[in-house]
């Protein structure tokens, strides 16, 4: 191995599989209260089907939609005050899981519980947590609060979600890592690129310029706006990035969440939203507005990730050069979500930095945006 | 990778340059119990993982690689567990 490959050996890839098992951490369900609307919700995520439902004091239970009775799905059910009912034969079932009535029966089964998953709302989000050994979180294991989260200093969530078939959730991560594609797939210039992987978070330090040639929302159609975004997966499947857009002088703060949940092993709910800083004197309808633009220039991009990962191969010995980023590294880290707690290893949790080089890949991305500008421009003229 | 010693708490992690600008850091211990400006950082309730740098190391890797003893290096595979001497 090494640089011992003969000059014209044929390097083959390898596909490897998507893991059967789901990952061990905190899962975003969506907007908190879109499951408040006095109905249940049915979900398919981690290979089962769940239902979330609200009780009467409006918190949020997740529970396995499939009734230990007879099979009913609990999620075509109605909420009956602090239960679900069944829709075959009206029993009832509550957030932690347990057979509280069987109406037409003298005795109610107590003892069999159904499975259930914890919950936790942050920020006006559902999580819920996912461990194959059925363990709860660690008390460090959690989500940040936004400050000032439920204040008029943000706007509300701009939401978006989108149904990924034919790829594992591992391609979304891989591209914390991908300073390239920032390019070629997001339009951006990145000038500073460093990540962090230590204990369950790994995260993306950035800043960044728009192209040219190509202008997306995601610059808020501001001229020369520098992007500093600080972005950090908690656990497998969530990450929060406070992105500063900054152009004359003017600098407005925005969080972004991009997370997803596993369905199968190959598929996935790619989620995204946006919450962005109402400045004093910009009214509510100019942040929601600001909210959408950015949003909307968002979707484009993520679009494009999800036209890359329908089509792509699987790939477990990527080929590098030494402006990407550490894919292995990372996927190092990733595996930890995929072990048991006891086999998890230090090497996969020990703190690792990577600061890559952008300076060469900047010089020629920007005479590529500039050529194809003046390209258009002559075109038009 | 090289192993670099932080002359402000002694502690050991190993360093691999692809260039200039490149750095890549590999930690052998948990960040916070090793490194003091981090358990301060901490205290304050900024964790590691969200810091980017220790200054103190970065200080003294930029000395170890005027020094001479961290040789430029190349990608080079296999690459997934970053060992010493590579
Ligand atoms: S199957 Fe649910 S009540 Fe009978
Ligand atoms: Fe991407």
């Amino acid at each position: 191995m090494g640089d011992m490959v003969a000059e014209d050996e044929v390097r083959l890839i390898e596909a490897g599989s998507n893991p059967t098992r789901f990952a061990r951490g905190w899962h975003c369900m969506g907007l908190a209260d879109s499951f408040r609307d006095g109905r249940p919700h049915e979900i398919k995520v981690f290979g089962q089907t769940a239902v979330v439902f609200a009780d009467s004091s409006g918190k949020l239970h997740m529970i396995d939609a499939f009734c230990r009775h007879m099979g009913g799905n609990l999620a075509k059910g109605t909420i009956k005050g602090d239960e679900i009912a069944c829709p075959f034969h009206d029993w009832r079932w509550n957030g932690e899981g347990r057979c509280t009535n069987v109406p037409y029966a003298r005795r109610t089964p107590l003892r069999a519980r159904t499975t259930t998953w914890l919950t936790l709302e942050r920020n006006g989000l559902l999580f819920a947590w996912n461990d194959p050994q059925g363990n709860p979180p660690p008390p460090h294991v959690t989500i940040p609060e936004i400050e000032d989260y439920g204040t008029d200093r943000w706007s509300s969530w701009s939401w978006k979600s989108y149904l990924v078939e034919g790829a594992h959730c591992r391609e979304i991560v891989d591209n914390v890592v991908d300073m390239a594609h920032f390019f070629y797939v997001h339009y951006q210039i990145p000038h500073y690129f460093k990540n962090v992987f230590e204990g369950h978070v790994a995260t993306q330090h950035m800043r960044s310029t728009g192209r040219e040639d190509i202008k997306t929302g995601v610059q808020m159609d501001l001229p020369e706006a520098v992007t500093r975004s600080e972005a950090s997966y908690y656990g497998p499947s969530f990450m929060l990035d406070t992105i500063w857009t900054e152009s004359g002088g003017e600098t407005i703060e925005a969080k972004l969440v991009n997370c997803h949940y596993p369905i199968s092993p190959d598929s996935f709910l790619l989620q995204y939203g946006i919450i962005v800083e109402r400045k004093p004197g910009t009214g509510v309808e100019q942040a929601e507005e600001m909210a959408r633009t950015f949003t909307d220039g968002l979707e484009v991009q993520f679009l494009q990730d999800v036209e890359i990962w329908k089509h792509k191969s699987r790939i477990e010995n990527p080929l590098l050069t030494e402006e990407d980023g550490p894919v292995y590294q990372l996927r190092r880290w990733y595996q930890q979500f995929y072990v048991d707690v006891e086999d998890v290893t230090p090497e996969m949790v020990q703190r690792f930095e990577f600061e890559v080089d952008c300076e060469a890949a900047v010089a020629k991305w920007q005479a590529e945006s500039r050529e194809n500008a003046a390209r258009e421009n002559s075109a038009q003229a | 990778m090289q192993p670099i010693t932080c002359h402000e708490c002694g502690t050991r992690v190993l360093v691999e340059k692809y260039s200039e600008i490149h750095t890549s850091v590999q930690w052998l211990e948990d960040a916070e119990a090793a490194c003091p400006e981090f358990a301060r950082l901490a205290e304050q309730g900024t964790h590691s993982a969200f810091v980017s740098t220790c200054m103190a190391l970065r200080r003294s890797i930029g000395a170890a690689v005027r020094e001479g003893r961290v040789p430029e290096s190349r990608f080079s595979e296999p690459a997934p567990l970053p060992t010493e001497g590579r």
